[in-house]
């Protein structure tokens, strides 16, 4: 165990030298720095959704406090003129806020009932910000979002890019410290058997809201950097797409699993901007939703535990080979 | 606002209009969540596809649109039960969100499938019957939505004697009401399954051609909509019931048509959402949900 233990503490140790030299070794590639900003964004939005589902909850709309993330921080920013380096943090909180009250509806129910308000919450919020709120958030056109940091700086895009892994690699790190934490043990308690933690003693009702917060906190300040780097919010940051990468990104990669979220995004990315470069549109769908359902099917762990399974089935492997060599 | 009764009444015909399609959708997803306990969160795609197969016959052949609903709920059946067979079957009794996951891939092949056979472009057809208007009173009333609401009765009084009146439907009710039991008495509950999925998809296929009829347009991506305002009906009436479908889905086509009226179409979208809310806080199980486990 203390062996997997370090393999797994070398591994992240790697991974993060490799995420820190790449754009240097690269020479500040502006392509490749764009890819990184969205896949490590991105990071952060599915670890959020996926911190939701240690609790036994799962979320069809996390679009919702992505965008309201990216809204919220957006108007602020402009109309107080504070750096977006303070206003994510505020329009995380909005998010957390939404949360908290979509998760005082729907804690108390089963997950199809929260899969399913949720997805409608997405849906709808969408309508409202595109025509009820046109005012203030400019309709289907959206509003201008101010950089991160100016694009006059010269190579802003590479601060963006390591101030952005910064966030990410805390945000991990604080979800690592929770799931360790006693508050952890409480989330997978309900998780197995809600009747038991109860008899236990842990209130799940509090457990899984503080979960829904967490998780769309995040998931709204994952929001907030996505806008302002792009430079712009229009309402189709609540699209059911946007809903849906964070749950591809952690299914694919290991649900439940710190690594994960992590390792499906940045697999699922490449493949999508591959498939792209290849000239699939509709395509490239396709084959996310095939994988997506091969994934469920027939490795329900995701690629997180793909060595593990390969470790396991590979003895059988092994005699069949044997069998067709000695015929 | 000082609303005349005639012009209560035809609000209502609207309402009824509108909550057809929805009842469809909804009862097709209880009837699937009675059997299974499967949530199929691509059924707005099934029935995007149910359009798409109407419009391409109606182009194909110029069949009036109506006689098309032998062609849509015949292939939406066969569709419905390859999914089951391929998609959900492996899944069943694994984990809790598995079938929502499920879903979302079988959302993205839908739409993209659609999209490369039908392009994404927004279509719309005519209704043969479209200037023709009746008049009840001081209402006009569209002909289409009076066949529509009529065609809606025959199918859910079909599917009420198949279930009631039939030995198959009897074994469906069974499964639904305890699949342990249901498989000891010899009852094949995967067939059960299958058949519950087929049937669910064959609704939305029939949804779906009356979505068409009715002269609203239609892309690939529009499923998800509709599928909210089914899911809401769902929660509303209570999960797995499906004289709380026809309920929920009344109250939802009514209660559209009356925002439209009062304060404004942006809102129509929203008004389900706000009803699915208030439900929720008051009874949490749906007006007729069975009470949870």
């Amino acid at each position: 165990m203390m062996e997997k233990n370090r393999v797994v503490l070398y591994l992240t140790i790697a991974a993060l030298v490799c995420a820190v030299l790449f754009p240097l070794v690269t020479g500040l590639n502006v392509y490749y720095l764009t890819v990184l900003i969205i896949m490590v964004i991105f990071i952060i939005f599915a670890s959020a959704w996926n911190f939701l589902t240690y609790s036994g909850q799962g979320s069809l709309g996390h679009a919702a406090f992505f965008g309201i993330g990216g809204y919220i921080s957006t108007l602020i920013a402009v109309k107080s003129g504070l750096t977006p380096y303070l206003t994510i943090f505020i329009g995380g909180a909005a998010a957390a806020a939404v949360g908290l009250f979509i998760g005082i509806i729907c804690v108390r129910m089963k997950e199809w009932f929260l899969a399913m308000v949720t997805f409608g919450f997405a849906v709808i919020i969408q309508v409202l910000v595109a025509s009820q709120f046109s005012s203030v958030t400019g309709g289907w056109d959206g509003v201008a979002a101010p950089p991160l940091i100016s694009n006059t700086v010269p190579n802003y895009l590479v601060y963006e890019y390591y101030s952005i892994l910064l966030i990410a690699v805390m945000v991990i790190l604080l979800f690592r410290t929770i799931l360790n934490s006693k508050i952890g043990l409480a989330f997978s308690a309900i998780r197995e058997n809600e009747l038991e933690a109860r008899a236990a003693g842990i209130d799940p009702v509090r457990y899984k809201l503080l979960a829904f917060m967490v998780s769309a906190y995040f998931a709204g300040l994952a929001g907030a950097l996505e806008i302002h780097y792009l430079g712009y919010v229009t309402p189709e940051i609540f699209g059911v797409d946007i809903s849906f990468w964070p749950i591809i990104y952690s299914i694919s990669g290991g649900l439940g699993t710190l690594a994960g979220p992590i390792i499906g995004t940045i697999v699922i990315t490449l493949l999508w901007d591959g498939l792209q470069s290849l000239g699939l549109t509709y395509g490239r769908f396709i084959i996310i939703g095939v994988i997506l359902v091969l994934v469920v099917i027939f490795l329900p762990r995701g690629l997180v535990s793909l060595p593990e399974e390969i470790k396991k089935r590979a003895p059988k492997w092994k005699v069949r080979f044997n069998k067709l060599l000695s015929k | 606002m000082d609303i005349g009764l005639d012009i209560f009444l035809q609000v209502m015909v609207w309402g009824l209009y509108a909550g057809c399609i929805y009842i469809l959708l909804a009862t097709g997803l209880n009837l699937i969540f009675g059997v299974m306990k499967v949530v199929n969160f691509a059924h707005g795609q099934l029935l995007m596809i149910g359009a798409y197969v109407t419009f391409s016959f109606f182009v194909l052949t110029g069949f009036n649109p109506y006689v098309l609903l032998a062609a849509s709920i015949p292939i939406l059946i066969v569709i419905g039960v390859s999914i089951e067979r391929l998609c959900f079957r492996p899944i069943l009794g694994t984990g809790k969100l598995n079938e929502i996951f499920i879903s979302i891939g079988l959302i993205y092949i839908l739409e993209n499938v659609a999209a490369m056979i039908w392009s994404d472009e927004w279509k719309v057809i005519q209704s043969p019957f479209e200037a023709i208007t009746v008049t009840i009173g001081s209402m006009k009333i569209p002909v289409d939505y009076l066949i529509i609401i009529v065609t809606t009765v025959v199918i859910l009084v079909g599917l009420y004697l198949f279930l009631k009146k039939s030995r198959l439907g009897l074994a469906v009710r069974a499964t639904s009401q305890n699949r342990k039991a249901a498989m000891l008495v010899g009852i094949n509950v995967e067939r059960m399954d299958m058949l519950s999925f087929g049937i669910g998809a064959g609704l939305a296929g029939a949804a779906g051609t009356l979505w068409v009829v009715s002269g609203q347009v239609f892309n690939p991506y529009m499923g998800s909509v509709p599928a909210v305002k089914a899911f809401a009906i769902v929660i509303i009436g209570g999960l797995g019931s499906i004289p709380g479908a026809i309920i929920g889905g009344l109250i939802l086509g009514i209660a559209e048509n009356f925002t439209v009226f009062t304060i404004g179409g942006a809102w129509k979208d929203a008004v389900a959402f706000l009803i699915l809310i208030i439900v929720l806080i008051i009874k949490p199980t749906g007006l007729f949900g069975e009470e949870a486990e």
